[in-house]
């Protein structure tokens, strides 16, 4: 992943086509012009799983079903607790078997509809199934894989980096945050702790930054003013050692714009 | 085996809100869903497909054109093959009614589809939650039924059910032809994948209509075959928390509740001390 921030290479993120898509032939189409595009440029597709507890076809389903490249450095995929044992298995095999390297482990945002791992189905002790005991399952059963974790600097700070020591000790390669609305002293804080951890740094790229409202745990105003495009490039000139995740990115105008802007 | 699943399109009830001063459900904005009882359902289904994969699932609904969608889930998820019962005349239902419809609809696909071994209904729909039309069907239809069903499976020529109790689970083994309703099971209704999907956004759902069913008696459908009616709708008043005894001796937490009760007033002139 050190790589990804020497090279300048972005992650973007794209949000695989919907179980209830009501036209999925032109979501799937869509989807693969995204995944091309990013590819094509050099950067690292990051493919969500079941993103806000809504359910989507998975990135191995996807990327088999309209055959499309997989280059190992250039692709990550999202990997949440919300699946059954079974599930979880046939993902992982899947996304092996199409040479898949990068994971981002999180326990994830589920929904009623949607089954969750329990400890048993992991072999670990405790009351619930988080990231970190999903981060030893993997490290134990499918050691190719590279996975980093999440960090949400909106969190209680000791909280939050008591639960980063548990899962660097669960063997997390790198680090990727929430959104980053511009200076974040706790985001500092953690670069400092863990300076030879690649971190990788999310901007949020809709002009929308109250539906962020959730995530840094304030309301935003839905009239806040909010360019994310200068919000990366302020990232960007910030935090030099970190990589860039890029959600909800704007393909038709902000796309071309982004190239310029970590060079 | 041949197998009909029963299936009802609702609105989201976990996202629903009431109006306060109408008291009547705030359906704008509302999603409409699968009703997950009927999803365990089909998902049973399935299961005994992946043991007999000529196992055949046909899936029905009764309701609005827009029902059309909970069958595409269907299609994409598991069935085989999917029927909607709409019609002016069915509008105003209530259980009884629907299920005259259900049934009168499941004779005129068997006439198509073949006899069904099994019907398989969810044990309620979670806008209505009366458990009324699944056995309303098998007394219509004249067949055994087995209610609160965790799984089925092949067996003997019918099925053996693990049907849910207090108690536990209860093994009933019953003949073919026969209805089942499911409850929760362990599990959720498989993921489509995108080329069911793909194929299910295509397929072909025939509309039966009032004119499929010639021998309909009309006298039991829609509002006039109702004998249901609904004097009022009201929300209840909200529980209060209460109180939680966590005393860790049970002689601790009877005396602290006895307390409780004694503060209140609740047994003033029962006569009897409880001292210890």
């Amino acid at each position: 992943m050190k790589n990804h921030i020497l090279e300048k290479r972005y992650h973007i993120e794209i949000i695989p086509p919907r179980h209830d898509a009501d036209d999925l032939e032109s979501d799937l189409a869509t989807f693969a012009e995204k995944y091309r595009r990013v590819m094509d440029s050099g950067y690292c597709v990051c493919l969500t799983d079941n993103a806000m507890g809504r359910m989507t076809f998975q990135g191995h389903e996807v990327i088999t079903e309209l055959g499309l490249p997989v280059e190992p450095e250039q692709v990550m995929i999202h990997l949440n607790t919300f699946h059954s044992k079974e599930q979880l298995d046939e993902i992982l095999t899947a996304l092996q078997a199409l040479g898949v390297k990068y994971l981002l482990v999180v326990s994830g945002d589920g929904a009623p509809n949607m089954m969750r791992l329990t400890p048993r189905d992991l072999g670990s002790e405790g009351l619930s199934v988080t990231s970190v005991e999903l981060l030893r399952y993997i490290r134990a059963n499918y050691p190719g894989f590279v996975p980093g974790v999440a960090f949400n600097p909106y969190e209680p700070a000791e909280a939050e980096f008591a639960k980063m020591e548990r899962k660097m000790a669960a063997g997390a390669s790198f680090i990727i945050t929430q959104p980053l609305l511009g200076r974040n002293e706790m985001f500092e804080r953690l670069l400092a702790k863990y300076p030879d951890v690649p971190v990788i740094a999310e901007a949020w790229m809709s002009k929308r930054a109250y539906l962020l409202s959730d995530v840094v745990g304030y309301e935003i105003p839905t009239d806040a003013a909010y360019d994310p495009v200068a919000t990366l490039k302020e990232l960007v000139a910030l935090y030099p050692r970190c990589g860039f995740y890029l959600s909800i990115l704007g393909f038709k105008t902000q796309y071309p714009l982004i190239g310029d802007i970590w060079k | 085996m041949n197998i009909l699943v029963c299936v009802k399109q609702v609105p989201d009830t976990t996202e629903i809100r009431i109006d306060p001063e109408k008291n009547t459900l705030i359906r704008d904005g509302v999603p409409s869903i699968l009703n997950p009882f009927d999803g365990y359902a089909l998902e049973a289904a399935a299961r005994l497909k992946d043991k007999d994969p000529e196992t055949r699932i046909v899936v029905v609904s009764m309701g609005p054109p827009q029902a059309e969608k909970a069958l595409r889930a269907c299609l994409a998820a598991a069935a085989d093959r999917a029927y909607l019962v709409s019609g002016r005349a069915f509008g105003g239902s209530d259980t009884l009614a629907t299920s005259y419809i259900l049934a009168s609809a499941i004779r005129t696909l068997e006439e198509r589809e073949g006899p069904f071994d099994a019907v398989f209904c969810g044990k309620q729909a979670i806008d209505g939650d009366t458990a009324q039309v699944g056995p309303e069907i098998a007394e219509q239809l004249g067949r055994p039924q087995v209610t609160c069903a965790l799984e089925a499976f092949a067996e003997g020529g019918g099925l053996r059910v693990h049907k849910e109790v207090e108690e536990g689970v209860e093994v009933i083994d019953v003949a073919a032809p026969c209805l089942v309703t499911f409850t929760k099971p362990a599990w959720n209704l498989r993921y489509p994948t995108i080329r069911r999907k793909l194929a299910a956004d295509k397929a072909e759902i025939p509309v039966l209509g009032e004119d499929a069913f010639p021998a309909i008696d009309r006298t039991r459908i829609g509002l006039a075959g109702s004998p249901t009616q609904v004097k009022r709708t009201f929300v209840p008043p909200q529980k209060t928390g209460g109180v939680t005894i966590r005393e860790e001796q049970a002689a601790d937490a009877a005396k602290k509740l006895l307390a409780l009760l004694d503060g209140r007033g609740v047994l003033a002139g029962g006569g009897e001390s409880h001292g210890s």
